[in-house]
């Protein structure tokens, strides 16, 4: 049994660039499962995941995370003239690239297309594939996915949701999006409101009793 | 090595290594034929030689380079360098797996040529044979050997300053250390500067990396201890541009 990927962010965790765009109001805590970051726009999702990440560092005060990390940023993209089967023949594990075809096949994603040909939802479809199939299976892993849902289509999305709760004992998922249906249901949730940073945890919660606390 | 075979695999599917392949193949024996060697036959092993080592100088410093660079710019602006630092891959690691996917190309380049030389432009005369293998040989070694650190910097420049500022800072550095070093000298031979001799011996002299004129003499291979001590001037060089790369270098884009 692989060790259960953490994040844990401590109280007063300042994120921001010169100055702090939030910061944490207690400590927060996230176990393996998919938690869904919430907040209107320049409000610092994207600066947390990249704090997160290591890729920024933050203002004040620390966080801790276990667990193999990637950090999926909304904006990666491949050489316009890779197709998404050469992508991940290159980077993906050889026992993967079978179910990563596999998957890719299931929602229409073309890949032996060139990724400068491909539509924006299809390279995301690539880069979701490349981040899910590069888990390492003998410890917890940490996914911080930046708007991964922008420009896919629902079926692509209900297939890459299923993904999810097939491998959430072992990945920890966070996920920045704008939910597109107010019934979509939110478990956890961690959101960004008046600078400060909160979690919300409750199985019943959907997206639209979180997005009245946004508003 | 994931970022190495993204690296490899990314310029295979670019393609614009066919022409380089077919320029090396093609041109040794098509250049000669346009040259003055067509009515001095003894003249087409020798231009046979310019042609095969030329292309190769051509080759390594417009498509390497600028391979390079591109490659260097392409993970800093479009979040790779981001996302491959996030999954622990070092910036030094990147940039030695970029570089590995770049050099990768650039060590058949160097075959080609010194196989065209050995079965299209070789002495018939036995012992000048097995000392044409050997200058070859040496050629080969200190040819990758200058060219090596160059596309690390050129990737490390364009991490940071862009694809443009990485190929044009390095392929001027190139020329200038395969002629503008001579040129320099010829000026300290007329009148002794101090400051101009010292930017001389701080140049990096490619010149001498260079050694066409030698097979195109016949002038035999380098005596051991000569090639060595050229070994150990590339292989410092070699140390040096590749700590500058890494000051350089950025896996992320600055804006």
């Amino acid at each position: 049994m692989p060790p259960s990927p953490e994040i844990i962010l401590n109280r007063e965790l300042a994120i921001g660039y010169k100055h702090p765009l939030a910061v944490t109001a207690g400590d927060i805590r996230l176990g393996s499962g998919t938690h869904f970051l919430l907040a209107r726009n320049g409000r610092g999702k994207t600066t947390l995941l990249r704090t997160l990440a290591r890729t920024l560092r933050p203002l004040a005060g620390s966080f801790q995370t276990c667990g193999a990390l990637q950090y999926l940023p909304e904006d990666v993209r491949f050489d316009d003239e890779m197709a998404p089967a050469t992508i991940f023949r290159a980077l993906l594990p050889r026992q993967r690239l079978g179910p990563a075809l596999e998957l890719a096949k299931s929602i229409e994603l073309d890949v032996h297309k060139n990724y400068g040909q491909l539509s924006t939802g299809n390279r995301r479809k690539t880069n979701l594939i490349l981040v899910e199939f590069s888990l390492r299976e003998n410890q917890g892993n940490i996914l911080l996915l930046d708007e991964p849902f922008s420009g896919l289509d629902a079926h692509a999305r209900a297939a890459f949701e299923v993904l999810w709760e097939n491998s959430q004992d072992n990945v920890l998922r966070l996920v920045s999006c704008h939910p597109d249906y107010d019934s979509m249901n939110m478990p956890s949730a961690v959101l960004i409101q008046n600078s400060a940073i909160s979690f919300l945890d409750d199985p019943s919660q959907t997206w639209s009793g979180l997005k009245t606390q946004l508003n | 090595m994931r970022l190495f075979r993204l690296t490899a695999a990314t310029i295979f599917r670019r393609k614009a290594w066919v022409i380089c392949v077919f320029a090396l193949l093609a041109m040794p024996f098509l250049l000669p034929t346009l040259s003055s060697a067509q009515e001095k036959p003894v003249l087409i092993q020798p231009a046979r030689v310019l042609a095969a080592w030329g292309t190769l100088w051509v080759s390594a410093l417009f498509w390497g380079l600028f391979t390079a660079a591109r490659q260097g710019e392409t993970n800093a602006r479009f979040g790779l360098g981001d996302y491959f630092l996030t999954t622990g891959m070092s910036g030094t690691r990147q940039l030695f797996e970029m570089w590995l996917g770049v050099f990768i190309y650039l060590i058949p380049f160097t075959l080609i040529a010194a196989t065209v030389c050995l079965l299209g432009a070789s002495p018939a005369d036995a012992s000048e044979r097995s000392m044409w293998w050997l200058s070859n040989g040496q050629y080969v070694i200190i040819f990758l050997l200058a060219l090596a650190p160059l596309l690390a910097l050129a990737i490390a420049l364009a991490s940071r300053f862009g694809a443009v500022a990485g190929f044009s800072v390095t392929l001027v550095l190139s020329v200038y250390g395969l002629y503008g070093v001579g040129y320099l000298e010829n000026m300290l031979s007329q009148e002794t500067n101090p400051l101009l001799e010292a930017v001389w011996l701080a140049s990096p002299h490619y010149h001498l990396a260079e050694l066409t004129p030698r097979l195109y003499y016949k002038l035999g291979a380098i005596p051991a201890g000569s090639f060595v001590g050229l070994v150990v001037y590339f292989g410092a060089i070699l140390l040096a541009y590749a700590g500058l790369a890494r000051l350089c270098f950025r896996s992320k884009s600055l804006a």
